[in-house]
């Protein structure tokens, strides 16, 4: 039993060590001198623990990720934060709604920025996704184990891209209007359930005040859940498949034999308990720890520096962009008329080309097509070879198809944006 | 671990308990995932309106006498266009059969300015990507003597009303 009052001295001194013992009873580590405290600042704090304690030198060579993935992740952060801010003066009511976007521009502080800043990172998510996709396609790195987390990796492009459509709408300017309106009659052409989508997304027979809150609702609520919970899944997975994809000679192989000069290897080195090893590589048939030349590094200060660096310079680009460029405003929505020609954003303009030759093969039946050669692009190639490589030559097959995909996309893109004038006559752009 | 073991070890040694056991947990299955299930098309049900606020399908244009001989207009918020041919009426939908858009009049006839169907004056396709030739609706007099067009009724193009 301690007494009622403690002596005057230790209370002093309690009260003098308050500030401190405070920080270090939340920052358990002090910053990291030798090797022991770097493990444990990343293992014991909840936002470092998101990575291994240590990392492959491999999955941070700029040059093999381009940080795409990261740059996608942090547009989504600042599209959040930005979002909830408008959102403090949006409202998603046709007759409300477009004179918000004049007051954000005009009386609210900040608000011209802030609309830029979620436009510009919107944009920037949708092309910084793709890329990432690219570049995880280039480099074989959907193989074995990989293939459900590639899976994942489409669907979150999807998303990605159904998050972009409803936020279209929000501003009711002529744009929205129309690009809904389009989009809608798109997914109406759907076989047997079309109809029924269409209906179910607009609220109604066409894009009015039922389907402005619809859309609201999925882009503010709905679809930011479901992709946060994707992406908690996306990087859990890269965790589990063992980190990022690397080259097969980028670990030394491991060899039972010479482990101990007694005889066979015992039936303890095979225990799954073993397989924790300390690199967080659970997929490892061993532990690999002071056996073979080790080819990482600590992830602090290492990775989280990187890190640092790849988020500094994004929130940079795209504020720069945000001061530099305003975010489009067209006319109020005009049920009557539509803009000629009336274009959807720059990411749909090839899915628009496709769409004026026909529209369900152009809307539904190629882009389908496409997302199920995606979604099956790790079952129907099971070569293991290639992995961790840009442009492997193991992969030529592989790699030659997917960028035929890409490059037909970004020429209807081309075409859509830069040679078809009104009524969706082709023209030259000299 | 242990109910493995007694699966493994033969079907019902223990008197019937193992499949019991294995029944109680295909009905829990089935009442969870049912339940679910349930909820999911529910939720669907309710997210689909039953009362929609759009405008009215049917609806009067006005008398006869405000198209004179040779008129096209474009009603473009009710979106139609009322076509007077000498004694001859119909009411030509301008909602492009591709994708909804709206389209205008153009010297042939229609153009649609988001992916560039045309049509004629009667609304046969001419070119682009539209599917289908625009619906013509169902048009009617009134006694009191307005036009009523009823767009939930097509009927075949180039049934028109004689007045």
């Amino acid at each position: 039993m301690s007494p009622a009052t403690p002596p005057k001295s230790s209370f002093l001194a309690a009260l003098m060590g308050l500030p401190r013992n405070v920080w270090h009873s939340i920052f358990r580590n002090p910053l990291p001198s030798n090797d022991l405290e770097r493990s444990s600042t990343s293992f014991t704090n909840f936002f470092l623990h998101i990575h291994p304690v240590k990392v492959h030198k491999n999955s941070l060579r700029p040059t093999y990720t381009f940080g795409l993935g990261l740059i996608s992740f942090f547009l989504f952060v600042i599209l959040i934060v930005t979002g909830i801010l408008l959102m403090f003066y949006y409202v998603p009511s046709t007759t409300q709604a477009y004179d918000r976007m004049l007051d954000l521009r005009g009386s609210v502080a900040f608000g011209t920025l802030l609309r830029n800043m979620h436009r510009w990172s919107a944009h920037g998510m949708v092309a910084m996704v793709f890329l990432h996709l690219c570049r995880v396609f280039l480099t074989g790195s959907y193989k074995k184990p990989r293939e459900f987390n590639w899976v994942v990796g489409v669907i979150l492009f999807l998303l990605t891209l159904f998050m972009s459509f409803t936020g279209y709408l929000l501003p009711w300017d002529q744009l929205a209007f129309w690009a809904i309106t389009v989009g809608t009659a798109i997914a109406g052409y759907a076989p047997i359930v079309g109809k029924d989508i269409q209906f179910l997304l607009m609220g109604g027979t066409s894009v009015g005040q039922e389907a402005l809150l619809r859309f609201y609702v999925l882009h503010v609520a709905v679809l930011p859940a479901i992709l946060t919970l994707m992406i908690a899944i996306h990087f859990w997975r890269i965790r589990k498949d063992g980190g990022l994809s690397r080259p097969e000679d980028a670990d030394p192989k491991i060899t039972l034999e010479p482990m101990e000069s007694a005889g066979a290897p015992k039936a303890s080195v095979l225990e799954p308990k073993k397989v924790y090893g300390f690199q967080g590589l659970v997929r490892g048939p061993l532990t690999k720890v002071g056996q073979v030349p080790d080819n990482t590094v600590f992830s602090w200060p290492n990775l989280f520096l990187a890190e640092l660096f790849t988020f500094v310079v994004t929130l940079s680009a795209i504020l720069i962009l945000s001061l530099l460029f305003n975010a489009p405003l067209e006319e109020p929505v005009n049920a009557l008329h539509p803009p000629n020609p009336a274009k959807a954003p720059w990411y749909f303009l090839g899915l628009q080309e496709m769409v004026s030759y026909s529209a369900f093969w152009g809307g539904i039946g190629v882009p389908t097509i496409f997302v199920l050669l995606l979604l099956g692009a790790p079952y129907l190639d099971r070569g293991p070879k290639g992995v961790g490589k840009w442009f492997s030559r193991d992969r030529l097959l592989a790699n030659t198809i997917f960028i035929t995909f890409v490059v037909a996309n970004i020429i209807f893109v081309i075409i859509g944006t830069f040679f078809r004038g009104a009524n969706w006559a082709f023209v030259s752009p000299w | 671990m242990a109910v493995n073991l007694k699966r493994n070890s033969g079907e019902d040694s223990d008197g019937g308990k193992t499949s019991r056991r294995r029944m109680l947990g295909w009905l829990t299955g089935a009442g969870l995932f049912g339940s679910a299930g349930l909820s999911a098309v529910s939720n669907f049900v309710f997210i689909r309106p039953r009362a929609t606020y759009g405008q009215p399908q049917r609806f009067s244009v006005g008398k006869p006498e405000d198209y004179p001989s040779g008129t096209r207009a474009i009603l473009a918020a009710r979106g139609i266009c009322i076509v007077r041919d000498g004694a001859r009426l119909a009411a030509i939908s301008i909602t492009c059969t591709h994708l909804g858009c709206t389209v205008g009049a153009a010297d042939t006839g229609f153009a649609c300015p988001c992916h560039g169907s045309r049509f004629d004056q009667d609304g046969n396709v001419t070119g682009g990507p539209a599917p289908r030739p625009l619906p013509w609706f169902q048009i009617t007099l009134a006694p009191n003597g307005e036009i009523e067009v009823d767009k939930d009724i097509e009927v075949t193009p180039g049934s028109y009303l004689t007045l």
